[in-house]
């Protein structure tokens, strides 16, 4: 009896232990992220950014065997579909970076431009360039035949000094 | 506080019940539905980019923004859960067990209350309404933009349309018969705006549909019905649709009797939670492709 009573605390104590181990699933990684945003007078959005319908007038239009179709109008920012025979080929985007002024930092290391504006590539799949140091115009694709040529041929057809006058 | 948004990614299931149903719904719309679950798995499939780093960038973005109450995406999340929300004790309880084996609906008959017609046309009418107000949240066009929406439904694909075809098929065709369009009409006229208030669904979510009183949120759902009713009759048309043919594909997994149609849906209505499951999916996938465009 007493054997018994000696192990059986540390033993109980172990499966304890154990248990709870296996109980609480490791963080996420989006957990800091998670605790940032959810923080009191955390926004997503500045208040002074620019509404999306705002960017609509500046995007390419359909042209040419491609149809281009608004997809989202949220407060600074705007996206459409990049459409080939019915296919989305590319996403074109313009998004205001007084929200989210980090996403303007990696154009300091650009050593591209179109029409005189900051380019960079991102990733496998994307394409981006800077107007007026402020507005993030981007040409993301979605089929891998939509290669980074046709995204510079696209940024380069958005109204790049219209978007650079909204400033 | 409302979950993590990577939570109710990471959490959908990859292969329950309602899984089941809309994998059997998959002849409506071959290959279009995959149930792409996870949410760095979802950033990966919507952007093609597998770079850790900046798969941590989109979804750190994509957190933010979903956390901004602003924005509007929790609204949309809320709507798909409270919309599908069941009460009934017949649900992922009584199931979990039966996942592998096919569920015999006669088992469960004494469990079941079929919906008489008005309040399945009201069923089907609020899921529409909420689709049209939880696209408009999530695509940020106005609230009452019903043109916007009727257009933008040529172009659903993947989770948006398999959710819209489970619409026709579960909460249409099978309740209310392959004339569901005209018998939803005739309901709905009848329809007074006492009778909508004492729906427990509609009470839920009234606050979230145009209007500033009961009538008014009952004319606004009458014109979302009369705008979709001829994308929804083309649907069945072209495919050429009807209960028989959707009750088959689903017998691989339920046991169905022809004549207890109103049963089964009644059954599926208090079994799955299709609506939340492919809402979710929609969701994150706006919000990943507005956060890889943002950083």
């Amino acid at each position: 009896m007493f054997r018994l009573k000696k192990f059986l605390a540390p033993l109980l104590l172990s499966l304890l232990l154990l248990i709870t181990a296996c109980d609480s699933a490791p963080p996420s990684d989006f957990q800091q992220a998670q605790q940032e945003s959810t923080q009191r007078g955390a926004r997503a959005v500045d208040r002074e950014a620019v509404a999306g319908g705002e960017f609509n007038k500046f995007f390419p239009r359909s042209q040419a065997g491609y149809e281009v179709v608004y997809a989202q109008e949220k407060k600074g920012f705007a996206e459409a579909k990049l459409k080939r025979e019915g296919r989305d080929v590319a996403m074109l985007a313009v998004s205001d970076t007084v929200s989210n002024p980090e996403a303007a930092q990696k154009f300091a290391n650009s050593t591209e431009q179109i029409q005189g504006y900051p380019v960079v590539a991102q990733g496998n799949t994307a394409t981006a360039l800077l107007v007026a140091d402020r507005f993030q115009v981007k040409v993301l694709s979605r089929d891998p035949e939509f290669t980074e040529g046709d995204r510079k041929t696209w940024l380069g057809k958005f109204d790049l000094s219209g978007l650079a006058r909204l400033k | 506080m409302s979950k993590p948004i990577f939570e109710l990614v990471d959490e959908l299931p990859t292969d329950n019940f309602t899984v089941k149903v809309l994998r059997g719904l998959d002849f409506v719309i071959p290959g279009q539905w995959n149930n792409l679950v996870g949410f760095k798995n979802t950033i990966r499939e919507v952007t093609g980019e597998t770079d850790a780093d900046l798969i941590q960038q989109i979804g750190d973005r994509a957190v933010w923004l979903y956390n901004d109450k602003s924005q509007g995406y929790q609204r949309a999340m809320w709507l798909y859960q409270t919309v599908d929300r069941t009460d009934s004790a017949l649900g992922a309880a009584a199931l979990a067990n039966k996942v592998g084996e096919k569920v015999p609906l006669l088992g469960f008959l004494s469990n079941i209350t079929p919906k008489a017609d008005k309040a399945q046309t009201i069923d089907l009418c609020l899921k529409l309404v909420v689709e049209v107000v939880a696209f408009c949240q999530i695509n940020g066009i106005p609230g009452d933009s019903l043109g916007d929406f009727v257009r933008s439904l040529a172009d659903y694909g993947g989770e948006s349309l398999m959710r819209m075809s489970a619409l026709v098929c579960l909460d249409a065709l099978i309740p209310l018969g392959p004339d569901f369009i005209q018998k939803a009409q005739g309901m709905l006229g009848d329809l007074s705006p006492k009778e909508l208030e004492s729906n427990g669904t509609f009470s839920s979510i009234k606050d979230s549909i145009p209007g500033n009183n009961a009538a008014k949120k009952l004319d606004f759902i009458g014109q979302s019905f009369d705008s979709v009713q001829g994308w929804m009759g083309g649907f069945v048309r072209d495919r050429d649709l009807t209960p028989q043919k959707v009750t088959s594909n689903l017998t691989r997994f339920v046991e169905i009797a022809d004549d207890k149609l109103d049963y089964l849906a009644a059954f599926l209505d208090m079994s799955t939670n299709y609506y939340e499951h492919t809402g979710t999916q929609t969701l994150a996938r706006r919000l990943i492709e507005r956060a890889v465009a943002e950083i």
